[in-house]
């Protein structure tokens, strides 16, 4: 169930369209864990291109899902940094791509924090479709202030 | 006993860092002579954490430089 819409989330992140990818949060556990949610529909830009008559979400743009996901969990650890409008710099990913994702997917999108300071972050990430994995990740991000 | 933990911090540092085991002499500084960003603080710090199962509070970090600072403070979590 829905426990943020997009615009509660736009209030956190500073990706807008056609950059956003989180859809809804679905759950948070303090300031441990996100679950959150990407519809992927056909309409969605890239897909004219990757691939014609064989869309497929670029396994990159599922990292940039699971980014968005950690940056929401990171200000909710950090609300004193988060409110300063910070750039957040993705510096290193470790990850597996286990399936692909279609249009009409739902991909749920867990972000679990590791470690967070002011200026930097690590969470561990996963990405599911009808509870399969189908992608998971290690990602360490800067915070830097402007 | 600590001559493990030694290597253990210096193999770990070296792995995270890129940086050869034989080039991480107790005094060199990690900020600048090996030019640890906030990224590899970050990860050594995990890293760290993960392996003595315990937090580093965050006001520590800037006063750990190098891997005899390292090795100094893990000797008196140990104790504590």
């Amino acid at each position: 169930m829905m426990i943020w819409d997009q615009e509660k989330i736009k209030s956190f992140l500073p990706h807008r369209e056609p950059f956003i990818f989180i859809d809804e949060i679905l759950a948070i556990e303090g300031t441990q864990k996100i679950i959150a949610v990407k519809k992927i529909e056909d309409s969605e830009d890239y897909f004219k291109g990757h691939f014609p008559g064989n869309p497929i979400m670029p396994g990159v743009l599922i990292i940039e899902a699971m980014a968005q996901a950690s940056v929401i969990l990171f200000s909710l650890d950090r609300p004193h940094i988060a409110t300063m409008r910070p750039d957040y710099y993705l510096g290193k990913v470790k990850a597996e791509f286990l399936a692909p994702a279609h249009p009409g997917d739902q991909l749920i999108i867990e972000s679990n924090k590791v470690k967070f300071l002011d200026n930097a972050a690590i969470t561990d990430t996963l990405a599911k479709i009808n509870d399969r994995i189908v992608a998971k990740a290690n990602l360490v991000f800067s915070i830097q202030r402007k | 006993m600590m001559n493990n933990i030694e290597n253990e911090i210096r193999e770990m540092v070296s792995i995270i860092l890129e940086v050869p085991v034989e080039k991480l002499t107790p005094d060199v500084d990690f900020f600048k002579d090996l030019n640890v960003d906030s990224l590899k603080a970050i990860e050594i710090v995990a890293a760290f954490e993960k392996k003595y199962r315990i937090i580093v509070p965050e006001e520590d970090i800037p006063k750990i430089r190098n891997l005899g600072q390292l090795i100094e403070y893990t000797k008196n979590i140990k104790k504590s």
